[in-house]
């Protein structure tokens, strides 16, 4: 049948010029393409949710940590760094915005920098 | 065969409830195979709607925060944001051609913007923040040329436009390097950007209840107006049409072939140029990836909403449709804690679709 209405059709034109394909093929396409989405989507969102992980810029190691969306993220014991003291986490490397553990909610993937600030030299 | 129905009709009388009672007359009018065909046309014709409203009901039940105001009016608000950029692209694709630099051009906006309309200037170190009409001005007239240079290739040399728009994309990649590294700036990420500039684009138009709603919601409807009008009401617009459906025999029937491509692109240059205005304001900090991807995006939603990549088919109606149902669902799988390197795999998944679908009209339309 889908054999039929395609002889029956003119030629694809436009970007899909030189395209031959049955609508039988597309079909298949359609329901393959549509398929592959649902399972990713059932897949992925039945995961632990976006990471946030806490580059600790040369200070003790912070375990990353699971995070769905339109949560809080629990606020780590603060790394630690020889001759330097702990200065807070920030959504940055410019250290230009700080995360506020109490009011910022996770909306993707995150990566927190540590921020430190030089012991006094005496 | 829906098709022409459909067409035969809105001859007749324009109306939604005529048409949908045309087709309830024309399925009425069908027997055995014929009703069967007719069902599994309409299914997959409209099969990427009926996915999305399904998504939406899943996430909406899954996460009811997803249809809270705050949540919708950001939804609209991104939609807004993404507007411009489809309405541009939507041109090219209707003249049976394509723009991927588009996205490049949005980010080549947007730092241009930025570096001119900052209070720490450090690309032009020492210059204040320029009157924003003139940065309004500069930014058009680089998308414009953007534009004018795709056009041209593409007018003048009946160059494919992938291979145009590749070369242009990763030429404006280079240039926006280039230029975020000028001055002090070393590539830094652009900010601290002046009060009037972010206040003019992601300003509060109005609030509901606590909700703001941003100015660029405003601006982006009257773009879609202007483009309404000049796709519908100028000979511009008829002669893109022409151009897009049948190249030589618009040409033989007098339409100056050469001068619509370039205008199309020279206009969806300009549009890029504004969503990267946009851009920069909103997002309030401007890097060498600002822009990125943004174009496949764009040409998604206008497959979605109607935009054929057979040429001289669209309506603006569609592609507003495309871009909010796009939005709708990457905001909604972002509420399910979708990976977003899955968000990828997804959108490639929607094109193909889409593509399909667009295809398979065309094929069963008699």
């Amino acid at each position: 049948m889908s054999e039929e209405r395609h002889s029956e059709t003119p030629e694809l034109r436009g970007l899909y010029r030189h395209v031959n394909i049955s609508v039988r093929t597309l079909d298949i396409i359609i329901v393959a393409g549509i398929a592959a989405m649902i399972i990713l989507v059932v897949w992925s969102a039945s995961g632990g949710g976006y990471s946030v992980r806490f580059d600790s810029r040369g200070g003790s190691d912070v375990p990353a940590q699971s995070v769905r969306y339109g949560e809080a993220v629990a606020e780590p014991a603060p790394p630690e760094r020889n001759g330097y003291s702990f200065g807070g986490w920030y959504v940055d490397e410019a250290y230009s915005v700080p995360w506020d553990f109490q009011t910022n909610r996770v909306e993707g993937d995150l990566t927190l920098f540590a921020r430190w600030i030089p012991d006094s030299q005496s | 065969m829906a098709e022409q129905t459909t067409t035969s009709n809105s001859t007749l009388k324009k109306g939604p409830f005529r048409k949908i009672r045309a087709e309830i007359d024309h399925f009425n009018t069908l027997t055995g195979k014929d009703r069967q065909r007719y069902v599994t046309d309409m299914l997959f014709n409209n099969a990427m709607y009926i996915i999305i409203v399904l998504a939406i009901i899943f996430i909406a039940i899954r996460v009811p925060s997803f249809v809270s105001l705050s949540s919708i009016v950001n939804i609209i608000s991104l939609t807004a944001s993404r507007l411009p950029i489809a309405l541009g692209v939507a041109g090219c694709i209707v003249l049976a051609g394509t723009d991927i630099s588009a996205g490049r051009a949005v980010g080549l906006a947007a730092c241009i913007a930025g570096s001119l309309l900052t209070t720490a200037n450090k690309i032009f170190p020492g210059m204040g923040v320029q009157p924003l009409p003139l940065v309004i001005l500069i930014v058009i007239a680089v998308g414009a040329l953007i534009g004018f240079v795709n056009g041209f290739c593409m007018a003048k040399f009946k160059l494919h436009p992938y291979i145009v728009t590749l070369s242009t994309q990763l030429i404006l990649y280079g240039t926006i390097l280039l230029y975020l590294k000028m001055g002090d700036n070393n590539g830094q990420t652009l900010s601290s950007l002046s009060e009037g500039y972010r206040n003019l684009v992601a300003g509060t138009l109005f609030t509901i209840g606590t909700v703001a709603v941003p100015r660029y919601v405003l601006y982006a409807i009257i773009l879609a107006a202007v483009m309404w009008v000049i796709w519908n009401k100028t000979t511009l617009g008829k002669n893109m049409f022409a151009v897009g459906s049948n190249e030589e025999a618009a040409n033989v029937s007098g339409v100056n072939v050469m001068r619509t491509i370039i205008l199309v692109f020279v206009m969806a240059g300009i549009m890029y140029s504004i969503t990267g205005f946009f851009e920069g304001a909103r997002i309030a900090s401007i890097n060498g990836n600002t822009g990125f991807n943004y174009e496949a995006d764009a040409i998604a939603a206008c497959v979605i909403g109607g935009v054929s990549f057979v040429g001289g088919i669209g309506k603006i109606s569609g592609i507003i449709t495309g871009v909010l149902l796009l939005q709708i669902i990457f905001t909604g799988l972002n509420f399910l804690s979708v990976d977003q390197n899955i968000l990828y795999i997804i959108k490639g998944l929607v094109i193909l679709v889409a593509c399909a679908i667009d295809m398979r009209k065309y094929l069963v339309r008699k």
